[in-house]
C-alpha cells in the first residue's frame, strides 16, 4: 500500500511538469489549430536563461526564475511574431505553421548545443537533497515545492481563462476568430498574449525540470510527452491537457513500477494511437464551441 | 687529468647527443607522414569524452614529432565525428580508411559503435583500437570468431563487473544487492549482470533487479521497489548524468545503500551533478591520472588545452603510443603488419598502466583501480586485484 501511494506521488509529480507544458500546447492549438512543436524548446530555453541568470549573472535565485519565465515568454512571443504571424498573414495553410514550428525546434536545439555545449547542467537546488518522510512515504522537498507551484499556476491559468475579460477574448477567438474580430477583439493581440502565457508556463516547467533533473539541449523532447497528454485530454482543452498530463504521469509510473519500464513508452504511445482511433476528441471531448 | 678527460668526454657526448636530437628533428620526414585516424563523439551528449580523446592523440603526436617521429616520419592525426552513434561512427571509419588512407584508427569509446566498426574493419583490413568500448563483442563476434582487425585498450565489461561484485562482497562485506540496468545499452546490461553474478556466486543475495531506459530522467518508480527491498549495495552501471539522478532520487526515497558503479561514472562532472548524494559510494575504473606518468601528462594536457581533465585523453595517448610501438616492431606502417604486431603485444606500458594482449581474444590484461566519493570529492583507493 505504501509503495502504491509512493508510486502515485511520483506519478503526479511527473504529471505536473507535463501539465504545465501540455496546457501551453492546448492554448495555442485552441486558437490556431496547429501543434506548436517548438514549445518544448521554449521550455529548454527558459531553463537555460534561468541558469545563466543565476550562474553568470549571479542574481538571486527567485529573480533568476522570474527572468527565466519572462525570457521563455518573450521567446515564445518572438516565434509568433517572426514565423507564425507572417505565415497566417500570407494566408498559407495551417500545415505551414507546424512545419515552421518543427524548423524552430531543431534550430533552437542546435543553437543551445553551440552556445552552451552538450554538457549536463544543473540549477542550484533550493534545498539539499532533502526528503519529507510521512509514515514511510517519502516526498522530495524540491518535488513538493514544484508540485505546489505547478498546481497554483494551473489554477491561476484556469481562473484567467474562465473568469477574466482577457480569458473571454481568448475563448471568443478560439470559438471563431473571424466573428471575434468582427466584434472588435484585436485577434493578433490576443494570440500574442496567449503565446506569452504559454511561453511563461513552459519556462516554469523548464526551470522545474532543471531543478529536479538536469538541463541539456535536448531536454525539450519532454514536449512530446506533454503533447501526448494534451491529445489524451482533448486537443485545445486546457483542463483536458492538465488531466491528461496527470493521467499520463500516473500511467508511466505504474507501468514502470508494476509491469516493466521497457514497456512504458510502448504503452503511452499505444494509448495515444488508441485515443486517436476511438475518441479523437480526447477524454474531455470538447466541441469547437468549448475550446480553451 | 683523468677527471678532465672524463669531463671532455661527457661534454663531447652531450654535444653529439644534442646535435643528434636536432639532426633528427630536422630530418623529420613531413612529406610522407604516418596517418592515424580517430573516431569519437565530437558533438552531442558525450562530446566531452570524444574531444578529450582527440586532444590526447594530437598532444601525443606533437610530442612524438618533437622527438623525431615514428621511424623518422611525422605523425598526423585525422579526427572525424562519429557523434557517439553507430552509423556515423562506421561512416567515419570508412572515410578515414578509404579517403584519407590512415594506417590505423583509434576510437570510439562506445561498444555500440565499435561492434559494427569491427565488422567493417575486417573487410577493409585496417586495425581499429577501441578506447573505452568494453563489450566483449567488440573483439570477438557472437559466433566466437575473432574480429581480426579490432583491438581495445580497456578491460572488458565482465572484468569491471567481476571486480565490482568481488569488491562489494569481499572488501566492503556487503551481503544483499540490487541492480538497475539500462535495457537499451549493452554496456549497462553486461556490467550489471556480471556485478550481480559475481556477488551472488560469492554468497551474496540479489533482492531487487530493475530496468530503465537511456533518456529517462525519473527513476523513482523503479527505486521505490528497490527501497522496499533495502539492499546493502545498489549496482548502478550507468553513465554519470543518470548516475547523479538515480543517486539523488534514491536518497530522496530513503535508500541508504552503497551505490556501486563502473567507468561510466568516471568524469569530473559526477560530483557536481550528484549534490552530495554519492557520499561513501564506489566505482571501478582505470587508474586515470593517479599513476605518476599520467599525472605529469595531465599537467601538460591541461596547460595545452585549458580544459578539465578527462581520462579519455590518456586513451588517446595510449592509442597513439601503442600504434607507434607496433609500427616500430613491424618496421613499417602497413596496416597488416601493424595488426600482427598489435595482436602479439606481450608488454605495452602506457599512461594507463601496464598491459598485455591475449592473441585469442584481443582483450588486454591490465590493472584496474577502485575509487570512492568522500566529502564530495572522488578519492583514489588503489589498484584492486582480487587474486592477490
Amino acid at each position: 500500500m505504501k509503495i502504491l501511494i509512493q508510486q502515485m506521488i511520483t506519478g503526479i509529480s511527473i504529471g505536473s511538469v507535463y501539465a504545465l507544458i501540455a496546457s501551453g500546447y492546448a492554448l495555442v492549438y485552441s486558437l490556431l489549430d496547429f501543434s506548436n512543436w517548438a514549445h518544448g524548446e521554449v521550455c529548454m530555453l527558459g531553463a537555460y536563461v534561468c541558469f545563466m541568470a543565476t550562474t553568470v549573472g549571479t542574481l538571486p535565485y527567485w529573480l533568476s526564475c522570474v527572468i527565466g519565465i519572462g525570457g521563455a515568454a518573450l521567446i515564445s512571443l518572438f516565434n509568433e511574431k517572426l514565423a507564425y504571424r507572417t505565415i497566417r498573414n500570407n494566408g498559407s495553410p495551417n500545415m505551414f505553421l507546424m512545419i515552421a514550428a518543427m524548423g524552430l525546434s531543431t534550430t533552437y536545439q542546435n543553437l543551445a548545443n553551440v552556445v552552451w555545449g552538450s554538457k549536463f547542467k544543473q540549477l542550484p537546488k533550493i534545498f539539499a537533497v532533502g526528503t519529507i518522510n510521512i509514515n514511510g512515504v517519502f516526498i522530495g522537498t524540491t518535488d513538493m515545492v514544484c508540485l505546489v507551484v505547478a498546481a497554483v499556476m494551473l489554477v491561476v491559468l484556469l481562473l484567467i481563462i474562465n473568469k477574466t475579460k482577457f480569458g473571454l477574448h481568448v475563448r471568443a477567438v478560439a470559438c471563431s476568430g473571424r466573428t471575434a474580430g468582427l466584434l472588435g477583439i484585436k485577434i493578433d493581440r490576443v494570440i500574442a498574449a496567449v503565446f506569452m502565457l504559454a511561453g511563461a508556463l513552459a519556462g516554469l516547467a523548464g526551470i522545474m525540470y532543471g531543478m529536479k533533473y538536469n538541463i541539456y539541449p535536448t531536454m525539450g523532447n519532454v514536449g512530446i510527452k506533454a503533447f501526448i497528454a494534451s491529445v489524451i485530454g482533448g486537443l485545445g482543452s486546457v483542463p483536458g491537457a492538465i488531466a491528461g498530463a496527470v493521467l499520463l504521469g500516473l500511467i508511466e509510473t505504474v507501468v514502470s513500477g508494476y509491469i516493466s519500464s521497457g514497456l512504458r513508452d510502448l504503452i503511452s504511445f499505444s494509448l495515444l494511437i488508441l485515443i486517436l482511433l476511438i475518441r479523437p476528441s480526447g477524454l474531455f471531448g470538447v466541441d469547437v464551441q468549448e475550446k480553451a | 687529468m683523468k677527471k678532465r678527460t672524463l669531463l671532455a668526454f661527457a661534454g663531447a657526448l652531450a654535444l653529439s647527443l644534442s646535435v643528434g636530437v636536432t639532426a633528427m628533428a630536422e630530418s623529420l620526414d613531413t612529406e610522407n607522414p604516418v596517418l592515424i585516424g580517430y573516431v569519437g563523439a565530437l558533438s552531442g551528449d558525450t562530446a566531452l569524452w570524444g574531444q578529450a580523446g582527440l586532444n590526447g592523440m594530437e598532444l601525443t603526436a606533437k610530442q612524438i614529432n618533437e622527438a623525431g617521429g615514428i621511424l623518422g616520419r611525422e605523425v598526423k592525426i585525422i579526427g572525424l565525428d562519429g557523434k557517439g552513434v553507430a552509423d556515423d561512427s562506421v561512416a567515419a571509419y570508412k572515410k578515414l580508411v578509404e579517403e584519407d588512407g590512415v594506417c590505423a584508427v583509434v576510437g570510439t569509446n562506445f561498444s555500440s559503435c565499435n561492434i559494427p566498426i569491427a565488422a567493417v574493419a575486417g573487410e577493409l583490413e585496417v586495425p581499429v583500437i577501441a578506447t573505452a568500448a568494453s563489450n566483449e563483442l567488440v573483439t570477438v563476434a557472437e559466433d566466437g570468431t575473432l574480429n581480426e582487425y579490432s583491438f581495445r585498450l580497456c578491460f572488458i565489461d565482465s572484468y569491471m563487473g567481476y571486480l565490482a561484485g568481488s569488491y562489494a562482497y569481499n572488501e566492503l562485506g556487503l551481503k544483499t544487492c540490487a541492480v538497475i540496468e539500462d535495457i537499451t545499452d549493452s554496456y549497462s546490461i553486461s556490467v550489471g549482470d556480471y556485478m550481480v553474478d559475481t556477488f551472488t556466486e560469492l554468497g551474496g543475495e540479489l533482492v531487487a533487479s530493475e530496468e530503465a531506459q537511456h533518456g529517462d530522467n525519473d527513476f523513482r518508480a523503479q527505486l521505490t521497489k528497490i527501497a522496499a527491498a533495502q539492499p546493502d549495495v545498489l549496482f548502478v552501471p550507468w553513465n554519470y548524468a543518470e548516475v547523479a539522478l538515480i543517486a539523488q532520487q534514491a536518497r530522496e526515497l530513503g535508500i541508504t545503500s552503497v551505490l556501486f558503479g563502473a567507468d561510466g561514472w568516471d568524469t569530473s562532472e559526477l560530483t557536481d551533478l550528484a549534490n552530495g548524494s554519492l557520499e561513501g559510494c564506489y566505482y571501478i575504473s582505470r587508474p586515470g591520472f593517479n599513476l605518476p606518468d599520467a599525472a605529469a601528462y595531465g599537467e601538460i594536457y591541461a596547460a595545452e588545452y585549458n580544459v578539465d581533465l578527462e581520462s579519455e585523453c590518456l586513451y588517446g595517448n595510449d592509442g597513439v603510443m601503442w600504434i607507434k610501438q607496433a609500427i616500430e616492431t613491424a618496421g613499417s606502417d602497413d596496416p597488416k603488419a601493424i595488426r600482427d604486431a598489435l595482436e602479439n603485444t606481450e608488454s605495452f606500458d602506457g599512461l594507463l598502466g601496464h598491459m598485455s594482449v591475449d592473441p585469442a581474444t584481443h582483450n588486454p590484461s591490465r590493472d584496474a583501480a577502485v575509487f570512492t566519493i568522500k566529502d564530495d570529492v572522488v578519492e583514489y583507493v588503489g589498484i584492486y586485484n582480487p587474486e592477490e
